[in-house]
């Protein structure tokens, strides 16, 4: 099992390196708007699936981070990486506030919480359209000078590869149990000695800080950003991949981010029915498959693989 | 100045008795099966939408329509109830919670797509319930406002008479205090959350078959509302039915007198969208309680 991981994990990696020499220009745009929304899902999934935090905020965070970055670059002509660093610092100074001041609040209220602070952010861009160009959207300058989506796209598998290295670390380390705890049972995690207020309010500045990096690579790749990209509908976009390919894993979460990203486009003449088949497609993860169809479907290989071996050995006890 | 405040105040206690009504809906699935429904604003709009096919395509007029929306959206709900929320009692189900508020998104981000293809995303205006404008001295007002603040007045006097004098009220009643108790004294839990979650969708249903007329019809029309409803129903107290009408009064009138007063025109309109997430934070951060909380359905 191990050898066919390692494989698998061989292959994909060099299919993701060769990616823009195999597509037309086309696909590698998708390409690098699943990067970004990999790294999205990913976050989301750190801080609703392992924390526990069901924030329906996250997108207002990308939006901050992107908002932050092109504005400091449009105005203080500071360079592109620097703007983004403001965004993420922005995003982690913001999301330790929404952290702490959520507090008190658990699940729901937390999510309401969250949902009225992303359509606040909203309509504050919005309504300020002589700073942020408004619903018109805002000119970002580019990141690269190039005639293609291929620096783009590199820049990208290394930031959702970065990224997935620290998050991944933190969750396989002593604060990911922390994190599972508080999610579990935050009476018995304070009882058992964890700072539960500490490890929330660090959940929050963490993955928002991911969120606001996500935002800058977006807004400075995109060219023009819009307040659309903090609406809830973005919010479900990215829920949708998280849950449909696994909260409880930071990978699958990002597996299922790509996946969702490409399939979209993929059914582009489906047009809106497109929408609707995700939404069906995240009510029947959640309602039948909670640890999102990924979860599913290697438990599925793992039945298969130990019954072929359990034959095997009726075969050689026979 | 003076005239056009008072239209506004009206025009505002409209509004708000409309809020006070999907608030109330809002209220009684969260007090039964403990869940905040994230997908109310969703059944607001399809409410909107079935009276309008009920009028232009079976040719219903449009007081009955108002009917037939809310059956419709009772029927819709059930559906969602025993297809979708059934987890929620289960005893195997873990963290229940989160189960409840990703469930109700999904179901919101679902129909909102559904609609976008069903009614296209080009705003629909459904015919007047009755045409014309109430004049009194210097007030005017359209008669589909009236029409609709009356009919909400109804469906709220309705509500507290069907929750507070029948049998199926009290038992709901009942319910949303101890499901176990309930259960002792012989009461089927599994029927009242099917007809808590109907009943909460044919309120918010027939809300946006009111609203239909004076605003218009569009998929995403569900969005504010379902944010004003959850202020509302904060600031009611969690569960407290009297509490989210008279707080759903409230926020309609400071609303529109927000509206009115706002120093800068141009914006007054978009910032009137974040008046009542402003007060939803505020009250989440102050008092998560609301001005008329019960504690046996706080939310832990």
């Amino acid at each position: 099992m191990r050898t066919l991981a390692f494989g698998a994990l061989v292959v994909f990696g060099a299919f993701a390196l060769a990616f823009p020499f195999l597509v037309n220009g086309y696909w590698l745009s998708v390409g690098v708007l699943a990067m970004f929304y990999a790294i999205v899902a990913a976050s989301w999934a750190l801080l609703a699936g392992y924390a526990g935090q069901f924030s329906f905020g996250h997108m207002a965070f990308v939006s901050l981070g992107a908002y932050t970055s092109g504005l400091l670059v449009k105005w203080l002509d500071i360079p592109i990486p620097l703007g983004m660093l403001a965004g993420v610092l922005m995003c982690g100074i913001v999301g330790s506030g929404i952290g702490f001041v959520c507090l008190r609040m658990r699940g729901p209220y937390l999510a309401l919480f969250t949902v009225a602070f992303s359509e606040v952010l909203r309509i504050v861009i919005v309504s300020e359209n002589e700073v942020t160009g408004g619903s018109g959207g805002l000119e970002v300058t580019p990141l690269f000078h190039a005639r293609t989506d291929t620096p783009y796209y590199y820049l990208g598998l290394a930031l959702l590869l970065g990224s997935l290295a620290i998050m991944q670390f933190l969750v396989t380390s002593r604060w990911g149990l922390f994190f599972r705890s508080i999610r579990e049972n935050e009476d018995a995690a304070a009882a058992s000695g964890v700072k539960v207020v500490r490890f929330r309010i660090l959940a929050f500045a963490i993955t928002s800080s991911f969120a606001g990096l996500a935002g800058g690579f977006y807004g400075h790749y995109i060219g023009i950003l819009t307040p659309d990209i903090g609406s809830v509908d973005q919010m479900g976009l990215v829920v949708a991949m998280a849950v449909i390919g696994g909260t409880e894993s930071i990978v699958a979460a990002m597996i299922g981010a790509l996946g969702l990203e490409f399939l979209i486009e993929a059914l582009r003449s489906y047009g809106q029915w497109r929408l609707v088949l995700f939404g069906a497609l995240l009510l029947l993860t959640i309602r039948f498959a909670r640890n999102g169809l990924l979860a599913l479907a290697w438990q599925q290989v793992m039945r298969l693989g130990s019954r072929r071996r359990m034959r095997s050995i009726g075969q050689e006890a026979g | 100045m003076t005239d056009y405040l008072l239209i506004q105040a009206l025009n505002g206690l409209v509004i708000g008795v409309i809020y006070a009504v999907i608030a109330a809906g809002l209220t009684v699935i969260f007090s039964i099966l403990k869940i905040v429904n994230f997908a109310h604003g969703e059944v607001y709009m399809m409410g909107g939408y079935f009276a309008y096919f009920a009028i232009s395509l079976v040719g219903i007029p449009p007081l009955p329509a108002v009917l037939v929306a809310m059956m419709l959206s009772f029927a819709m709900s059930v559906l969602i109830e025993r297809t979708l929320l059934t987890p929620l009692y289960s005893p195997t189900t873990e963290r229940k919670g989160d189960y409840g508020i990703l469930i109700t998104f999904g179901i919101s981000i679902f129909l909102r797509a559904l609609a976008l293809i069903i009614y296209g995303p080009y705003p629909l205006r459904p015919p007047s319930f009755w045409p014309g404008v109430l004049v009194v001295g210097g007030l005017i007002m359209t008669w589909d406002r009236v029409f609709a603040g009356g009919a909400g007045v109804a469906m709220l006097i309705a509500l507290v008479l069907f929750m507070n004098h029948t049998p199926w009220g009290e038992a709901l009643n009942a319910v949303s205090q101890s499901r176990e108790s309930a259960a002792i004294v012989g009461i089927n839990d599994q029927r009242f959350y099917m007809l808590a979650f109907g009943l909460g969708g044919a309120l918010a249903g027939g809300a946006g078959a009111l609203v239909g007329p004076i605003y218009s019809l569009s998929p995403s029309m569900g969005l504010l509302p379902d944010t004003q409803a959850f202020a509302i129903v904060i600031l009611g107290g969690m569960g407290s039915v009297a509490g989210s009408i008279i707080a759903g009064l409230m926020i309609g009138v400071s609303e529109s007198m927000f509206v009115a007063l706002f120093p800068d025109p141009s914006r007054s309109l978009t910032y009137a969208q974040a008046f009542s997430l402003l007060i939803l934070m505020l009250v989440l951060l102050i008092r998560p309680t609301g001005l008329f909380g019960r504690a046996h359905v706080a939310m832990d």
